[in-house]
């Protein structure tokens, strides 16, 4: 496998519930989406920060070992998953809490019972939901995020990424599949622009962290309250006007002939 | 395997494997033998929904270019619009379905398979804009795999733009009607296939987030002869109807009359 790829998916990998425990020590968890189950890919709630604000998490990891990968279906989120994280964005419009995701993911789960379900249904929604957020949301990615289920948290008025994280239209291994295996999967991320740095180049993510520092925890906190800070001023109307803003003027930057 | 030759006059049945004269097809190009659906053009799919010579295309500007310096891709863009006569995978206008106004976007999955890129994302959001102007219904006909891979993250956020700007739609509301054609995958699939007032699919589509190959690479299961079908999403409450290819026009005719819209600019 890719190196990149390897770090990324490593059991060691900062992930989600770390840096959730550390963001809201006394988090109320939220569960289920009150229809078909529950994901355990997700750790969601809402809490207080120590700066004293008031907001929501969604968690998104692969999980440590065999037991909790299996569990978490290798952070493939299934449809209860997306149900549940589109129950705690309403709860979070409801009580106006701004919206902070922190994923590593790999695609879609590719399933029957996914398919089943309404997954295509359930990620739509979802990305409709943060879309139309009157509150702030940001998304973090510590490792991968791609495809449609990515984009449902990232639909955000600030992106973040660790430096060696990767955000695509789908995985470099489905790249290559789609493709029928014209590209290797290490030349599908060169190819394609997905990693951090290109992606803060071309405008669409505003902040790259250094993965290897060694107060990794703190610095994503830092910046979680940090780039709140920006965007906490802004109306309702502003707030999902900028956030669509955000991605038009990514889309403008790809010329018309 | 063939001895008939796959284009021009006789084509292979993609379902039954029958050889099958282009006469045969019929007008509504199904399949003598098996009665499947054959896929139609963009422009095949108006001529078969809209009253004669009331199609006008909206101004599209957009195509395609290659940012990315994709190996191939601009190659395959050429081929794609050659063998069409298209600029790009959809096709909008304003139309009239049994003298009812609408602004019509259908996709056409011999181009590239329909994918959504950046040139698609454009238009089908200023088919929407227009809609609003005109205040008119939006009928979305869908036909595509998914995103484009070759435009990379830029087709992505496509998926989130447009369902903005549909928020707009309903937000003034005016229906959207989506109908589902086969193939209706992917990214599309996932983002505003299903986001109509109405959803329906026409009879023989095959829709899903992830197909069939890409199940089977992941897990070792068998899979239903009707996975994916209209006819099992419609049993699973995925859908409002499956419409036979000849009922759609006056079935959409239908809907518009139901919503009973007859548009007209929006001023100030």
């Amino acid at each position: 496998m890719d190196e990149r790829l390897k770090r990324l998916r490593a059991a060691d990998r900062i992930s989600a519930p770390t840096i959730i425990k550390a963001l809201l020590p006394a988090m109320v968890r939220q569960r289920g989406d009150r229809l078909l189950g529950q994901d355990d890919a997700l750790t969601a709630g809402f809490g207080q920060t120590a700066t004293g604000l008031r907001i929501a998490v969604l968690g998104v990891d692969r999980g440590t070992d065999i037991a909790s990968r299996r569990q978490k279906n290798g952070g493939a989120l299934t449809v209860p998953g997306y149900r549940t994280a589109l129950r705690v964005v309403a709860h979070a419009e409801k009580f106006q809490m701004p919206v902070v995701s922190l994923i590593n993911m790999p695609g879609a789960d590719a399933s029957p019972q996914s398919e089943r379900y309404g997954q295509s249904q359930a990620i739509a929604d979802l990305i409709a939901a943060t879309g139309q957020l009157t509150v702030p949301n940001l998304v973090v990615f510590l490792g991968e995020g791609h495809s449609g289920g990515a984009l449902a948290f990232a639909n955000a008025n600030r992106i973040v990424m660790l430096d060696d994280s990767l955000f695509n239209v789908a995985s470099p291994e489905a790249v290559t599949a789609i493709l029928h295996g014209q590209q290797t999967i290490s030349e599908a991320i060169d190819l394609l622009p997905m990693t951090a740095e290109v992606l803060q180049q071309r405008g669409l993510v505003d902040q790259v962290i250094e993965h290897d520092d060694a107060d990794l925890i703190q610095l994503i906190i830092q910046s979680i309250n940090q780039q709140l800070e920006s965007v906490l001023t802004l109306s309702a109307v502003e707030v999902v006007a900028q956030r669509e803003a955000k991605f038009q003027q990514f889309l403008a930057t790809w010329p018309v002939n | 395997m063939s001895h008939y030759p796959s284009t021009g006059t006789w084509q292979t049945c993609p379902a039954c494997g029958r050889h099958v004269h282009q006469r045969q097809w019929g007008t509504y190009h199904q399949c003598p033998f098996c009665h499947y659906w054959q896929r139609l053009t963009a422009m095949q799919r108006i001529s078969q929904l809209v009253d004669e010579s009331s199609f006008t295309p909206l101004a599209m500007p957009e195509q395609s270019v290659d940012q990315l310096d994709f190996p191939d891709y601009p190659a395959k863009l050429a081929r794609a619009q050659q063998q069409t006569g298209l600029t790009e995978a959809i096709v909008t206008g304003t139309a009239m379905i049994e003298a009812q106004p609408c602004i019509l976007a259908v996709m056409d999955s011999h181009f590239m398979m329909g994918t959504l890129n950046t040139a698609v994302t454009r238009r089908l959001i200023h088919a929407s804009e227009q809609a609003r102007e005109q205040q008119l219904p939006l009928i979305v006909v869908t036909a595509s795999g998914g995103a484009r891979m070759q435009e990379g993250i830029y087709a992505l956020v496509g998926m989130n733009l447009i369902l903005a700007e549909f928020a707009r739609l309903a937000t003034a509301q005016l229906p959207l009607i989506t109908v589902l054609t086969d193939p209706t995958m992917g990214g599309v699939s996932a983002s505003f296939a299903f986001k109509g007032d109405v959803v329906v699919a026409e009879a023989g589509a095959k829709i899903g987030f992830a197909g069939a190959r890409v199940i089977q690479q992941t897990m070792p299961v068998q899979l239903p002869a009707d996975f994916q079908s209209a006819a099992s999403l419609l049993a699973n409450g995925m859908l409002d109807d499956v419409i036979e290819r000849p009922q759609l026009r006056s079935y959409l005719a239908r809907v518009l009359a139901s919503y009973g819209i007859q548009g007209g600019h929006q001023h100030g």
